[in-house]
């Protein structure tokens, strides 16, 4: 089935929909903010249904320097809410910013996406987290517990019989969206919603916080923050479905942190291997993105000419944030199509955008996964074959291909200096059971290095072979693999491209995929290069 | 554009001051002694730099410190256990953005001061005015 089949005509995500909606603002008056704080002075009127009450965040975070009404012990709840008019019940999206200037009020940032998606049908919300703003570190823990007590905050409307939202709220559709720290934190917050307790606080609500257990679709991370918090168990792994979009020209978060929190979460369980906990995760890689444009009131941190308009960025959010939505909270699952492959959205993004993407299933069976070590490559467990480099130098890395912070996932390296060459993987088809799956999966990207020349896309041949039929297909023919962006600062990011060869187009060349036996990179198309590969996986 | 630089510290001091309810709570999950006093370390700036999502962490030594915040002359944290001191007598203060890159500043971390007996402890608002 080609993408066009398989999406039907979609219609762009990124452009409202049909049904009409209410914007209002929630609070917990009183709230005297002083004039220089005086862009929160809004939600001490509050619309009279919407009242909250307040949360004690003390155990997790001080407050900064600005002159808040309120202190640790008895933080606001308050946001701007998009409500669609009708019965419901509305699947939620809750968005929260990140670090910025605390006398700014960030919160209606992203109001731009929460009107979309109710013009869609889903009640949308920005929730206030400034009061954690400043010059502070460590405190992305306690984001996570606002982001989820805002949440609480809606069980209880939907509760609540003469309330305006009373059954309006559908509690198992509900996608958490965070920027920057707040990206970090919605990381958390998925991690949090299924614990009883952290640390000495627990979640039950006999002390005001919790209980949670949230029916997460997922958690969309845009140019987050990584291990800013670290819970006592380790770096977080993100346990629900997971979306990341982060910018090339990102002058704040210039090292792509998320790619780590990417990385960690849904990856493959070495003691068990073929299990997979349903869960998905994509990537959005968008070049010329920055910072701060993914948020309307945000003024841009890069000078001007760097980064891409900031209507051309809010549109890229809108398109995809909006799929991201669709897909999760509506079941539109066409939209899926768009998180595997970017290029269905061409015609909604701006023109000339060049993004890179990554999709990994919840169904899948991994090839080659390079997480046994840094020993030469081998086909993974349960897959049985052999790996051959002829001509190619193979070699499996630890290093992060974002550069900066350490990282635990092994890259393949292959780099080659003549055409020709190859990398030969051969199976057992009695250990590939190919055939039910849907498409050959490989995540693949071009460095900077000398050997590939700068601005050209990298190209190879992928053979797949049964028997005595082989199908060749050029890596560009499945998408493009685009020469690093340069970076603001630091060191150029290598982001792989997930490459979704179809298996319908295999059987179409006469590949049997129940008796597949090899699948090789050919590096016939370029005299020299270097590329890295995270898996090769049969997937969905 | 340069890649940011990391904070320049003044001066460091440790003041005690009195716990608040959620330190208390947080001592006794962690199994430490009931304490009458925790550990106000200020880090004075030079200057602040600007708020930003990225962040540079602080280490004493070897150790990151897990959370920090911003007072009106620089960042501060809170050490809860008086054995900090002791573990990190001597090293130097340290900012990193990544765990990898790290920036030593050449101050080191100021030593506990004793806490007598009957005296009353501050609030820590009030130590951070």
């Amino acid at each position: 089935m080609t993408v066009a089949e398989e999406t039907g005509e979609l219609r762009n995500p990124g452009l409202p929909g049909i049904d009409e909606f209410d914007t209002l603002i929630y609070g917990s008056p009183p709230l005297a903010y002083p004039a220089t704080l005086s862009q929160y002075v809004i939600y001490n009127t509050p619309d009279p249904a919407y009242v909250t009450g307040r949360i004690n965040v003390s155990a997790f975070a001080n407050l900064g320097s600005a002159p808040w009404p309120f202190t640790n012990t008895n933080v606001p709840l308050n946001g701007h809410i998009c409500i669609p008019r009708g019965r419901g019940p509305f699947p939620l999206a809750v968005f929260a910013h990140g670090n910025h200037n605390p006398f700014e009020n960030s919160t209606p940032g992203y109001l731009y996406l929460c009107q979309l998606l109710a013009s869609h049908g889903i009640i949308a919300a920005t929730i206030d987290v400034n009061f954690l703003n400043g010059f502070n570190f460590g405190e992305n823990d306690a984001r996570a517990i606002v982001h989820l007590e805002h949440l609480k905050q809606f069980r209880t409307w939907d509760s609540t019989a003469a309330h305006p939202l009373h059954g309006k709220v559908a509690l198992n559709r509900i996608l958490i969206v965070g920027h920057s720290r707040g990206g970090e934190a919605v990381g958390h917050a998925s991690f949090f919603n299924r614990l009883a307790a952290i640390g000495a606080v627990i979640l039950d609500g006999s002390a005001g916080l919790g209980p949670y257990r949230f029916g997460l679709s997922a958690a969309a991370a845009i140019a987050p923050t990584d291990r800013q918090f670290i819970p006592a168990t380790g770096p977080t792994v993100v346990p629900d479905s997971y979306f990341i979009i982060h910018g090339s020209k990102d002058s704040d978060v210039f090292t792509f942190e998320g790619y780590h929190t990417y990385e960690r979460a849904h990856a493959v369980d070495l003691a068990n291997p073929t299990v997979s906990d349903g869960k998905f995760k994509a990537m959005l890689w968008v070049h010329k993105a920055n910072h701060n444009q993914f948020n309307s009131v945000w003024a841009p941190e890069t000078p001007p000419g760097v980064a891409m308009p900031r209507p051309s960025q809010e549109q890229i959010a809108r398109v995809h944030l909006g799929a991201l939505a669709l897909a999760v909270l509506l079941d539109r699952r066409k939209y899926f199509a768009v998180l595997r492959d970017h290029a269905l959205a061409t015609a909604w993004d701006p023109a000339g955008t060049e993004l890179v993407s990554q999709y990994q299933d919840p169904k899948r069976i991994f090839v080659q996964h390079n997480q046994e070590g840094l020993a030469p490559p081998v086909v993974s467990l349960p897959v049985q074959g052999t790996v051959a480099a002829d001509g190619v130098a193979a070699a499996r890395q630890l290093s992060a291909l974002v550069g900066g912070a350490p990282t635990t996932t092994i890259t393949l390296r292959l780099a080659w200096n003549s055409a020709g060459t190859r990398l030969l993987l051969q199976v057992d088809p009695a250990t590939l059971p190919a055939e039910l799956y849907k498409a050959i999966a490989l995540r693949v990207g071009q460095s900077n290095e000398a050997a590939n020349t700068v601005n050209r896309d990298q190209d190879f041949t992928l053979e797949v072979s049964s028997g005595s039929r082989t199908a060749a297909f050029r890596a560009s023919s499945l998408h493009r693999l685009l020469f690093p962006d340069p970076p603001p600062f630091g060191a150029a990011k290598i982001v792989m491209q997930t490459l979704r060869l179809p298996v319908a187009r295999l059987v179409e060349c006469g590949v049997d995929p129940s008796d597949l036996r090899s699948i090789a990179l050919v590096f016939d198309r370029r005299q020299t290069g270097v590329v890295y590969t995270g898996d090769l996986q049969f997937t969905n | 554009m340069q890649l940011p630089e990391p904070p320049k510290i003044a001066a460091v001091e440790v003041v005690p001051a009195q716990p608040t309810e959620a330190d208390r709570a947080a001592i006794a999950h962690m199994g430490l002694k009931e304490a009458k006093a925790v550990y106000v370390v200020k880090v004075r700036l030079k200057a602040k730099p600007p708020v930003t999502s990225m962040a540079w962490a602080l280490y004493v030594g070897d150790e990151r410190v897990s959370k920090y915040w911003e007072y009106k002359d620089g960042i501060y944290f809170v050490v809860f256990d008086p054995q900090f001191f002791v573990r990190h007598k001597g090293k130097r203060l340290r900012f990193s953005q990544n765990d990898t890159d790290f920036f030593d500043t050449d101050v080191e971390l100021a030593p506990a001061p004793s806490v007598a007996e009957g005296n009353a402890m501050p609030l820590q608002s009030d130590v951070l005015n």
